[in-house]
């Protein structure tokens, strides 16, 4: 059994000094849609910080604001109040062009939808990121960043013509193609079978593995055990976390969490 | 960039191809009645010709001239308006894959440059295929003029080599004008649209769309309010005006309006359900296919009623403004030979000239081409009710306006040109009452006219019979004069003449037009059933047959052409208020004329072609297994 740490209040992660090391931090935000009775606050004051070179994984029952959680640190969604830091870049009130920028150059996505271009080949795909940002990218970076997901035989295949999978994998490479700071994986085995959950899940641990910080939101607890640390959502606000814990033991907490 | 737009353009191609094709047929259409309105308006009046076949020829090629105005007029407002809700609806389909764009990283200039140059590549194509579309236009609107006598045989909208600079110019121009708009809103599209699969996320009721609907809105009443005090010509102008300005605010207001119609449409069933609903939840799909119809029919009733409804107007004016029994057409002044047969109470003889007048001197003269009548003042005010203003003829070598009013005003002293004699200047003394159906301009007295013009110019002489008069006698003597007819045949053969001259302007000036808003129609609708396979596909798991899909979606077109057609109706209507103004102003009687035979054929087209495209769309939409379509988001 490996040793679980457990706190019930926001802070830093044991080990990382708070403001400076984080790659994504989050300083009281909330995120309400809707207005009057019939509000909902889906982000509720959360303070959070996910560590430089970490693997964390967000769990939380439906409707506890994950994936809102995501879209507030990634800039895809304004927050209402606190503060939003990337690194040291403060993108709480980014313009549009900052924060298209950002997406090109400084974080990538993964969704469990995939949201590839169905008109482009795989290789296409990949290489969007970078001629959106006006570069023209040798196909040799393009390909390596299809070998590396394993699709270097697939590249000038469309999207309809792969399995989800693959698909999956394509939306991986498109995501790191830029060597983004951070990447932001929204249940990203969420539509996959065991075997390709396996796969792609193997991916992101090897990325990790190589110092690359990935933020995932997901409620497979197989998939969160993967990551270093589980955050737990609960009605918008940090309600527990995790570190080193097994798939059993986050399946556990999230139970409990959901009673 | 541009590999990006190549390989949409492969999966996308119908969106492409239709606004390439309102950009080739908009500029087709637009150097087509200019190359024409440039000839006509300079064709040279053949040498040697004598004045009555000189004056018939400078009519002809006038009103060959207008009417082309009035075409290209109408085909530039169709090009405009067309091309940009093509362009603007394409670009609201193509939303998801843009937020997808957004979401990898494009900033709002990427997406603005990508979508204009798209645009410009588009207009590139549709132009250079517009512009031989346009050689074959040209022909054929020729033919028309040709066809209705207006010009000579083989008059053809000349080739100008500066043609191709306008040519580029209004199609690079109306693509840019419809992609601007459409590609600001893009810039804005919000990335995590593309993780939302409901699609038509975006409001559909702009900021753009209030503006211009409420600017148009306002527009169109002004000018129904202006119709009566704009004479014949010009209130007919303003009517029509009116109704194509009420088309383009019904249409921008459109997705207020869809939904609200269509809930009146009673449904039953689950597939009619399905239609209903559709139509309510594809509020921009339903708005870009009612925006063609709308204006189709706004401008085609609203041109055909005005034209149907002055004719009937000027028709019944001029029963009112006849006394008399019969009407003798002859040639010269055949006055006194009339009055002096028995059982003739009194007789008007109208001398029929080509008139031209001309106003100022030297360098800087103006003319007039028209017609002239020489009359007997008596005679012509007891003929004609209502113009005794005719009578201020008696004071010598003057003038008086008639009832075509193009001649000049009371109080004016213009120089006059009747047939192949210069009668000097003459002053206007007084003038009778415009008629709405048109007439003579100048009226004027024998003694102001050489007897030579009068005598081999045609006349009209109104005849009352005495009370004791023998009628055959009286026929049978006028019959020696000329040809007879009775008051009422004379003004029904008349305005029969005119119907078919109105026939005639209304298949110039709409034809080609209305043949293009017919494309903008069903392109909307192929536009419309391109991204909807994952929508056919859902409803297919759910337990519908292909076959009630397709029904469905033929309910849900039939539906919408209906909301398109009470629309376009609304707009016309504008035109039918600003008609009844005008005839009430003009003759004291508000005349309405509604070509309800028209009003079929247009309804009964339109379901048709909506019908046909919806379901072809729709059944090549359905072709694939429902469930291979479902998960591909994009």
């Amino acid at each position: 059994m490996v040793p679980v740490t457990t706190t019930t209040f926001a802070g830093s992660f044991p080990g990382t000094a708070p403001g400076t090391a984080a790659a994504v931090a989050l300083h009281g935000v909330t995120r309400t849609y809707g207005r009057g009775p019939t509000a909902v606050r889906a982000v509720d004051g959360v303070d959070l910080e996910f560590p430089r070179g970490a693997w964390t994984a967000v769990m939380g029952p439906s409707g506890s604001g994950k994936s809102t959680l995501l879209h507030c640190a990634a800039g895809l969604e304004r927050v209402d109040g606190g503060r939003v830091r990337l690194g040291d870049t403060d993108i709480t009130a980014a313009s549009d062009d900052e924060l298209a920028a950002l997406r090109r150059e400084r974080i990538g996505f993964v969704f469990q939808g995939y949201h590839l271009i169905g008109a482009l080949t795989a290789e296409q795909n990949v290489a969007l990121p970078l001629r959106l940002a006006g570069r023209r990218p040798p196909r040799a970076e393009v390909r390596a960043a299809l070998s590396m997901v394993g699709l270097g035989d697939r590249a000038r295949h469309r999207p309809r013509e792969l399995s989800g999978g693959q698909q999956q994998r394509v939306a991986i490479a498109r995501a790191m193609v830029t060597r983004p700071e951070v990447l932001f994986a929204d249940e990203p085995t969420g539509a996959l079978d065991s075997a390709s959950a396996r796969t792609v899940l193997d991916l992101l641990a090897a990325m990790a593995a190589r110092g690359q910080t990935i933020v995932m939101v997901t409620h497979d607890p197989a998939a969160a055990a993967r990551a270093g640390a589980v955050v737990f959502l609960r009605d918008g606000r940090v309600a527990d976390r995790l570190v080193g814990a097994s798939a059993h033991d986050v399946a556990d907490r999230l139970v409990r969490l959901e009673a | 960039m541009l590999g990006l737009s190549r390989a949409t353009f492969r999966q996308r191609w119908p969106l492409f191809v239709g606004a390439a094709l309102t950009v080739c047929i908009g500029v087709a259409l637009v150097q087509s009645s200019l190359l024409v309105l440039i000839s006509a308006a300079t064709l040279p009046v053949p040498a040697g010709l004598a004045p009555a076949a000189r004056a018939a020829f400078v009519e002809g090629s006038t009103t060959a001239v207008t009417l082309s105005a009035l075409t290209l007029a109408f085909s530039a407002f169709l090009a405009v308006f067309i091309v940009s809700s093509t362009f603007a609806f394409t670009v609201a389909q193509r939303r998801p894959e843009l937020a997808l764009l957004r979401l990898v990283g494009a900033g709002r200039g990427a997406m603005r440059r990508l979508l204009v140059g798209e645009a410009v590549l588009l207009a590139i194509i549709g132009t250079a295929a517009g512009i031989p579309v346009g050689l074959a236009a040209t022909r054929f609107q020729s033919g028309l003029l040709v066809g209705l006598g207006m010009v000579p045989d083989g008059f053809n909208g000349e080739w100008r080599s500066w043609i191709l600079g306008v040519s580029a110019g209004v199609g690079i121009g109306v693509s840019l004008a419809g992609v601007l708009v459409a590609a600001r809103r893009a810039g804005r599209v919000r990335p995590l649209e593309a993780l939302r699969d409901t699609g038509d996320s975006a409001r559909v009721m702009t900021a753009t769309r209030w503006v211009a609907g409420l600017l148009f809105l306002a527009g169109g009443i002004a000018l129904v309010i202006l119709t009566p005090i704009g004479g014949a010509a010009g209130g007919q102008a303003l009517g029509g005006n009116a109704a194509l300005c009420l088309a383009v605010a019904l249409s921008a207001l459109s997705p207020l309006l869809v939904p609200v119609v269509a809930r009146l449409i009673p449904v039953r069933g689950p597939v009619g359900e399905l239609a209903v609903a559709a139509l309510g939840d594809g509020v921009r799909r339903s708005a870009a296919t009612a925006a063609p119809v709308i204006v189709l029919v706004g401008l085609v009733l609203a041109q055909a009623t005005m034209l149907t409804s002055t004719t009937a107007a000027g028709a019944a004016e001029q029963r009112r403004a006849t006394a008399g029994d019969l009407v003798l057409d002859a040639t010269g002044p055949v006055g006194g030979d009339v009055t002096d047969l028995p059982g003739v109470a009194w007789a008007s003889t109208e001398v029929v000239l080509p008139l031209t007048v001309s106003w100022g001197s030297g360098d800087d003269v103006e003319r007039e081409d028209g017609q002239a009548l020489v009359v007997d003042p008596a005679a012509y005010a007891t003929a004609h009710p209502g113009r005794e203003a005719v009578e201020a003829l008696r004071g010598g070598r003057v003038a008086v306006a008639g009832p075509g009013a193009g001649a000049g005003s009371p109080g004016d002293t213009v120089g006059v040109l009747v047939g192949g004699s210069d009668l000097g200047p003459l002053p206007i003394v007084a003038g009778v009452p415009d008629a709405i159906g048109g007439g003579a301009d100048l009226l004027l007295t024998a003694d102001a006219v050489p007897a030579a013009e009068l005598a081999a110019a045609p006349s009209r002489t109104v005849v009352a019979l005495a009370p004791d008069a023998d009628r055959d006698r009286v026929l049978a003597a006028l019959a020696a004069l000329g040809t007879v007819s009775t008051v009422p045949d004379w003004i029904a053969a008349d305005t029969a003449a005119r119907e078919t001259t109105t026939v005639a302007v209304f298949t110039v000036i709409m034809g080609l037009g209305g043949l293009y808003a017919l494309i903008g129609v069903v392109n909307a609708v192929v536009v419309g059933a391109a991204p909807r396979p994952a929508e056919f596909a859902t409803a297919r798991l759910s337990g519908l047959t292909r076959r009630q899909v397709l029904r469905a979606a033929l309910l849900e077109s039939a539906a919408v052409t209906t909301v398109g057609l009470l629309l376009g109706g609304l707009a016309a209507g504008g035109s039918f208020i600003a008609v009844l103004a005008l005839t009430a102003t003009m003759t004291g009687v508000a005349t309405l004329a509604v070509p309800w035979a028209l009003i079929g054929l247009l309804a009964g087209g339109l379901y048709l072609v909506t019908a046909v495209t919806s379901a072809l769309a729709t059944w090549s939409g359905t072709r694939r297994a429902p469930v291979s379509l479902l998960g591909a988001t994009t």
